[in-house]
């Protein structure tokens, strides 16, 4: 239909008018919900920040100019929240990314049951996050927690039950361990599929060149991944700042900015203040993709 | 020659390792849940139950003790409905991506990652005077919606590029046989696009179905609450019981890894695709 329109020029425009109206009207839907649900509310967000927002909904919000972010600077729990997240965010972008990778060059051979491997490994990715939480509360306890009897009294790494819920370092160990093994499999189906799509010349042609294994995994593998790798961590990185349910599930020592945020909505009803900590998160969040967009040309 | 099958053998040895430390928490979900009370919490801990027993399940399903099948019921009700709604908007948004030509249509395909930007915990505040603002407050709509919205870059991303593999001279020669634009959509399009449209089914309703931030929020009558939510309380409960505890987690994650394993050949390829939301 196009091909022959294009030889008569006045029904092509007039094709074209429909296409472009029907392109709109289809994708319209998609473009309000996104404009009402993300755009909207992120506007109303900042304007919320420079006021004392009132829990009664007939009462106007009072104007309190820059107040709440003066509050949030004074506020020790703020930078300590902010320096917990940065060290959150390096921490487990660095490990699911390299498990993800060596799992996926493991996975990435012909063996008997791969398909099968494949789906078990994805599991943890796929379940409720809300049913791992508990049962790792439970692989964890202090007193008749597998983790502790096979670290203490068979492993002998610790001299005492390890208080994994309740000192800061090992809980924040604890919830850098539990998103590991939660996401990895995200970046293991990712980069296991870019790894399947190189092509399988380049190796036999490194072969026969005689380069070794490492020569193959450093000159054809890594290059071939890293725009792949390189998306993985910055996603990942915006989704762990952003970070909450898991780590508010599993311990009360780790407050990072997800959690910091929410206490101070759900719990101290301060909505003002809740929505200053908002915009410094995405602006944050904005300015470190600006960054490493300029850094890395394509992501 | 040798030493190449001892090599394969330690590396089918890894593969073992690797899925059993994938595995691990699920198996221990499942052996407390068949543990006894007292096996549960014996020490050394019961690595293989010693006694099984069925009545957690029991009482996690018998509704004087937890309102398992309501929970459950509200958690369908929010999943699949986003889930549905996700195929339908995404796939006309996606169609127009792909197939049809429109001013700002560039501009679209390359914001996602705007939209990422402001997900999850950024949006809880002001959606939350928002949907209070309305009246939506303690409605599963609510849920669905926002869940719908986070989802819809991702879910965009992997139809588009689904229905962008469909030859165009398919679409050309339907039409040229006398089909209209929405007839090729839905007599061509979208039957060849069912494995994309079931991955995306199935991924949108595990992110409805496995939500805990917004539904802890946005609900509050006990009559309404999702799985995660109802699970959550069981936790925070003076009784509650690792069994229990442990078979209502089970018995909450099988709906979505079975739906997961049912599309997950299909569903690694369009995640792989590009970024996609979790």
């Amino acid at each position: 239909m196009l091909r022959l329109a294009s030889k008569a020029p006045k029904p092509r425009s007039a094709l074209q008018k429909s296409e472009s109206r029907l392109g709109i009207l289809f994708i319209l839907p998609s473009l309000i919900l996104i404009a009402s649900v993300i755009i909207y509310p992120i506007i109303y967000n900042i304007y919320l920040s420079f006021h004392r927002v009132s829990l009664n909904p007939l009462k106007p919000h009072k104007p309190i100019g820059l107040s709440n972010y003066l509050t949030l600077l004074q506020d020790g729990n703020f930078l300590k929240a902010l320096l917990m997240t940065t060290v959150y965010v390096a921490v487990t972008v660095v490990c699911s990314t390299t498990v993800g990778l060596l799992v996926a060059l493991l996975m990435n051979r012909k063996f008997k049951g791969r398909g099968f491997a494949r789906s078990l490994v994805i599991l943890p990715y796929v379940a409720p996050v809300i049913s791992l939480v508990f049962v790792w509360r439970y692989m964890f306890n202090g007193i008749y927690g597998v983790v502790n009897y096979v670290t203490v009294d068979l492993l002998h790494l610790f001299e005492a039950v390890p208080a994994w819920f309740d000192h800061p370092v090992l809980s924040m160990t604890l919830v850098v361990l539990f998103d590991t093994w939660r996401v990895f499999p995200y970046s293991f189906m990712m980069i296991l599929a870019s790894l399947q799509a190189i092509d399988e010349s380049l190796y036999e042609a490194a072969r026969i060149d005689g380069a070794n294994a490492w020569h193959q995994f450093w000159n054809i593998t890594l290059p071939e991944i890293l725009p792949v790798v390189g998306s993985l961590m910055i996603l990942r990185s915006i989704w762990n700042f952003y970070k909450f349910d898991d780590v508010y599930l599993l311990t009360k020592q780790v407050p990072i900015m997800g959690v910091y945020l929410y206490e101070t909505a759900f719990s101290t009803n301060d909505f003002g203040l809740a929505a200053s900590i908002t915009v410094v998160l995405f602006l944050i969040v904005m300015s470190f993709v600006i960054l490493v967009r300029r850094k890395v040309k394509r992501v | 020659m040798r030493k190449r099958s001892v090599k394969n053998v330690l590396l089918d040895l890894l593969v073992v390792v690797v899925v059993c430390m994938a595995l691990l928490p699920f198996y221990f979900m499942l052996t407390t849940a068949l543990k006894t009370s007292a096996g549960s919490v014996a020490y050394p801990p019961q690595i293989f139950p010693e006694e099984i027993t069925l009545q957690h399940f029991k009482d996690v399903l018998n509704p004087d003790i937890f309102p398992f099948w309501r929970y459950f019921w509200n958690s369908f009700q929010v999943a699949f409905g986003t889930a549905a709604l996700a195929v339908i908007i995404g796939s006309m948004g996606a169609y127009s991506l792909a197939k049809l030509d429109f001013p700002g249509r560039k501009l679209i395909q390359e914001s996602s990652l705007v939209v990422y930007m402001f997900s999850g915990i950024v949006l809880v505040v002001p959606l939350f005077k928002i949907i209070s603002g309305i009246g939506l407050y303690d409605n599963k709509l609510s849920l669905v919606i926002t869940c719908l919205v986070t989802t819809l870059p991702a879910t965009l991303f992997m139809l588009s590029s689904y229905f962008a593999s469909i030859p165009v001279s398919l679409e050309e020669a339907a039409m040229i046989d006398g089909l209209s634009r929405f007839q090729v959509i839905y007599k061509i399009v979208m039957p060849l696009s069912i494995p994309a449209i079931m991955s995306v089914f199935a991924y949108v309703f595990m992110i409805a179905w496995n939500d805990f931030l917004f539904s802890s929020i946005f609900l509050s009558t006990p009559d309404k609450l999702t799985l995660p939510i109802g699970l959550r309380q069981l936790f925070s409960s003076k009784d509650y019981v690792w069994g229990r505890m442990m078979a209502a987690s089970f018995l909450t994650a099988i709906p979505v890894v079975f739906m997961f394993s049912m599309v997950e050949k299909f569903i690694t390829g369009g995640l792989v695709a590009g970024g996609v939301k979790e």
